[in-house]
């Protein structure tokens, strides 16, 4: 009786809270759009806003997969590396020609998945610390891709690869946005509805009770991490479609761009919450921002130091909601 | 008088450890505090090391009243306290975790290192610790870093000195050395407060014994003058209910059986029968339950299931065995804390809300609801995060857990743990109810009452071993207690 009582008298500020908490980052994303629009009407051209969301799909895609793996509790930072392989290995097996493409998709991806279900494994049956054992896979991953390509950028797409992800449906909507835009859909749809994404929930909320209450903890841990190497995959054969050239370093640093935007978005290393829906708008959030100091004419160092800025600001505030509720 | 305690109250939300307690003790004494567990020998530690502030009361070193605001102030009046579990530092040497912050320096404000290991000698010396000050602590015996533990209360000139369940991790020549420090010590002229519910030891040491039982001092008597029996009979009251128990249940089929393979005494539960497990802190009861759902190795015992043998390996296997535990530890490995009431409650049986990996979430949120009404739990919404529930329906949300995997044995680990008194008497209910249709029940408390009240037979450990195995009205709290002990003959 006194639990009803108490949760009705708080119903109201808790829910407020709780909402805040939860969708802050869409506020955000809203406030942010709404000054980038005052400062140049470059934002209100439905070309350039989508745009904006083809430049977002490698770090996008690739920030859905990490997520998930955030959500669990764990981290991934082996992203970029496998962003850099996937796109070398696409353009290399592609070699210029069209009947090549399935095979370098499929290999693409299945390098992707099988890396992600190597750090998967170790962590769940060695209980390495996965921050450390992704980064130590990046190095792995960075050094295979360097050997592989011979430290130059060999590969050639084939015709017809970037035209395809890059024509504009109706003029407007590039395919590769709307690649983007779909898994993000899906993303957050299996989210809510499959068991699997309910299990990462429970283990990364309590990881010695979801072991006590018979959940299936290494399984959904390899499977996790292997989803994020296919999501990985896909981001590098998505960059590669966006710029056309396969740089061996085309992922570097990207993993710091995608773990910027999961916490942003609310999934934190506490795991156990947050979403791909928050991951989304922050992805967007992160961009917006440096489409802005662009604009503004700061140059890319500049752009740095706003980015981490922000970063910082946004997991400070978090922790105060927090502390206030 | 050393030290006089007066009318210390000790009171937490909801309950009071410790009331009006008064006590004496002298210097050059070795004084042993008993009870049972719950009977507020650790709130009382804890007060006289600085870690709790009394409610009432006061506390008298040498005639004088001092406050023990924090462990710190504690050990500055001269009590040290030895817990059980140890605070030393496993990377640095003995005569580092002697001087533990409180490191000799220089006039320039650098370590002195040589004088610090020469004063560490110097104490290890005085007492016969026969320690080398240069070890390293993780390269120690638990003994030793027993002694180091030791060596750290006696380097502050304490006065008296708190030892917590000193021998329950010592073999038996360890044991003696202790003693014989403890004798050194006494005759300098310490006090040493012996925490302790071993009878055997507090017989052999101890010049007095103080007893508690429910947060009350019973009283203060000479060991010389008292038998162990005369002490249990303290620690239980005098109000013990003779032969209370529940009828055993008539007859039925066993559903679990353990056999332990070296052929110590193994036991059975039958259908419909609730199965109470006593024992003090420590004494296995928790790692039986762990072992009996395989999240310890399981191996030197037949667990046997419907007759056949199953050893789960893992919790999940033994879920799907429908072996189920409920933990002790609610916040360690109970409550998913930030989900939902409906989350937690359904956990362990998604698979039978998913059909090819999809949640149908319609049939979840009947059933879920369906097993939190039946457990009349009251909250807002199952859609609010359990965390914002009270203990005792945080407590129902986890047994509607455990209920949704239809089990055919379930194990309560402390279930009435800090669970209000309304919610303590409908999960008796419950589980009466529960081992009337047919589910057998593994009861494992730390509360005398409540076995009695609930349970058909009676299970005492005593370091790890079954000491005693009767149906509940053949059996006494006196008896079980005896047994706890292992004063029992």
């Amino acid at each position: 009786m006194s639990d009803r009582m108490g949760a009705e008298i708080d119903g109201v500020q808790t829910k407020i809270w709780r909402w805040a908490s939860s969708n802050a980052i869409w506020v955000v994303l809203a406030l942010l759009f709404a000054i980038a629009a005052l400062l140049s009407d470059a934002f209100l051209r439905p070309v350039y806003i989508f745009n904006v969301v083809r430049q977002a799909a490698p770090v996008g895609i690739a920030a859905i997969g990490v997520t998930l793996v955030m959500i669990l509790g764990g981290v991934d930072l082996s992203v970029g590396a496998v962003i850099s392989l996937t796109a070398v290995l696409t353009a290399v097996l592609m070699d210029g020609q069209v009947a090549n493409i399935p095979l370098a998709v499929t290999v693409a991806l299945a390098a992707g998945a099988c890396i992600g279900g190597i750090n998967g494994t170790l962590i769940a049956y060695n209980r390495i610390s996965p921050f450390i054992l992704t980064l130590g896979m990046a190095v792995v991953v960075t050094g295979m891709t360097q050997i592989y390509s011979g430290g130059t950028a060999r590969g050639i797409v084939s015709p017809g690869f970037r035209e395809f992800f890059n024509y504009r449906i109706g003029g407007i909507v590039p395919v590769l946005a709307l690649t983007f835009l779909g898994l993000a859909l899906l993303g957050v749809r299996l989210q809510q509805t499959t068991k699997f994404c309910r299990n990462l929930y429970l283990i990364g909320s309590n990881p010695q009770a979801a072991e006590l209450s018979g959940l299936p903890v290494k399984r959904i841990t390899i499977f996790a991490y292997a989803l994020s190497g296919l999501m990985g995959a896909m981001a590098g054969i998505a960059l590669l479609a966006r710029s056309g050239v396969s740089s061996t370093f085309a992922g570097r640093g990207l993993e710091f761009d995608v773990l910027a935007a999961v916490i942003l978005g609310g999934t934190t290393f506490q795991g156990g919450r947050g979403g791909i829906g928050g991951t989304i708008a922050a992805v967007f959030v992160l961009l917006i921002a440096f489409n802005l100091v662009n604009i503004v004419g700061l140059d890319y160092n500049a752009q740095l130091i706003v980015k981490g800025a922000i970063i910082i600001i946004a997991s400070s505030a978090y922790i105060y909601f927090k502390k206030v509720r | 008088m050393l030290l006089e305690i007066k009318g210390l109250t000790k009171r937490f939300p909801g309950v009071l450890a410790l009331e009006g307690v008064d006590f004496t003790a002298e210097a050059g004494e070795v004084h042993a505090l008993v009870g049972a567990n719950g009977a507020g020998k650790s709130t009382l530690m804890n007060l006289l090391s600085g870690v709790f502030r009394p409610t009432e009361g006061e506390i008298a070193i040498d005639g004088k009243s001092v406050q023990l605001s924090s462990p710190g102030v504690a050990v500055s009046c001269g009590v040290s306290t030895v817990y059980q579990e140890f605070s030393s530092i496993p990377q640095l040497t003995v005569a580092q975790n002697i001087f533990l912050g409180r490191e000799p320096c220089g006039k320039s404000g650098i370590l002195s290192h040589k004088k610090m290991c020469a004063d560490a000698r110097a104490i290890l010396d005085k007492y016969n610790l026969g320690l080398d000050e240069t070890s390293l602590v993780e390269e120690l015996s638990v003994a030793n870093l027993q002694l180091v533990e030791i060596a750290r209360a006696l380097s502050v000139e304490s006065r008296i000195l708190i030892l917590d369940e000193p021998t329950a991790v010592l073999s038996l020549p360890e044991q003696e050395n202790l003693f014989r420090i403890i004798e050194q010590l006494k005759q300098q002229g310490m006090l040493i407060l012996y925490v302790s519910h071993r009878m055997e030891e507090i017989f052999s040491i101890s010049d007095r014994v103080t007893v508690l039982r429910d947060g009350r001092k019973i009283d203060t008597v000479r060991t010389a003058d008292i038998s162990p029996a005369d002490i249990i009979r303290m620690m239980i009251g005098h109000d013990i209910i003779q032969s209370s128990g529940l009828a055993a249940a008539a007859g039925g089929e066993p559903i679990l059986e353990v056999k332990f393979k070296d052929s110590r005494r193994g036991f059975k539960v039958i259908k419909g029968e609730i199965l109470g497990v006593a024992g003090l802190v420590g004494a296995g009861r928790t790692r039986l339950a762990r072992k009996l759902i395989g999240l310890e190795g399981n191996d030197e015992m037949d667990i046997i299931l419907h007759g056949k043998k199953v050893n789960p390996g893992s919790p999940q296997d033994a879920i799907q065995h429908g072996i189920v535990y409920l933990t002790e530890n609610r916040k360690y490995d109970g409550l998913f804390a930030n989900l939902s009431v409906l989350k937690n409650t359904t956990a362990s049986a998604l698979e039978r809300f998913s059909s090819f990996g999809f949640l149908q979430q319609k049939n979840e949120r009947e059933a879920g609801t369906e097993i939190l009404d039946r457990l009349h739990l009251v909250a807002s919404s199952v859609d609010v995060p359990i965390n914002e529930l009270s203990g005792g329906n945080q407590q129902k949300a986890i047994f509607g857990r455990a209920l949704l995997c239809n089990p055919s044995v379930l194990i309560c680990d402390e279930p009435t743990r800090g669970v209000d008194v309304g919610a303590k008497e409908e999960i008796y209910q419950l589980l009466v109810g529960l081992a009337e249709q047919g589910v057998a029940i593994i009861f494992i408390s730390s509360e005398m009452k409540e076995l009695f009240a609930a349970a058909h037979r009676l299970l005492v450990l005593h370091e790890g071993d079954i000491v005693e195995d009767l149906p509940t009205d053949q059996l006494t709290e006196e008896k079980v207690l005896q047994a706890a002990t292992g004063t029992l003959n």
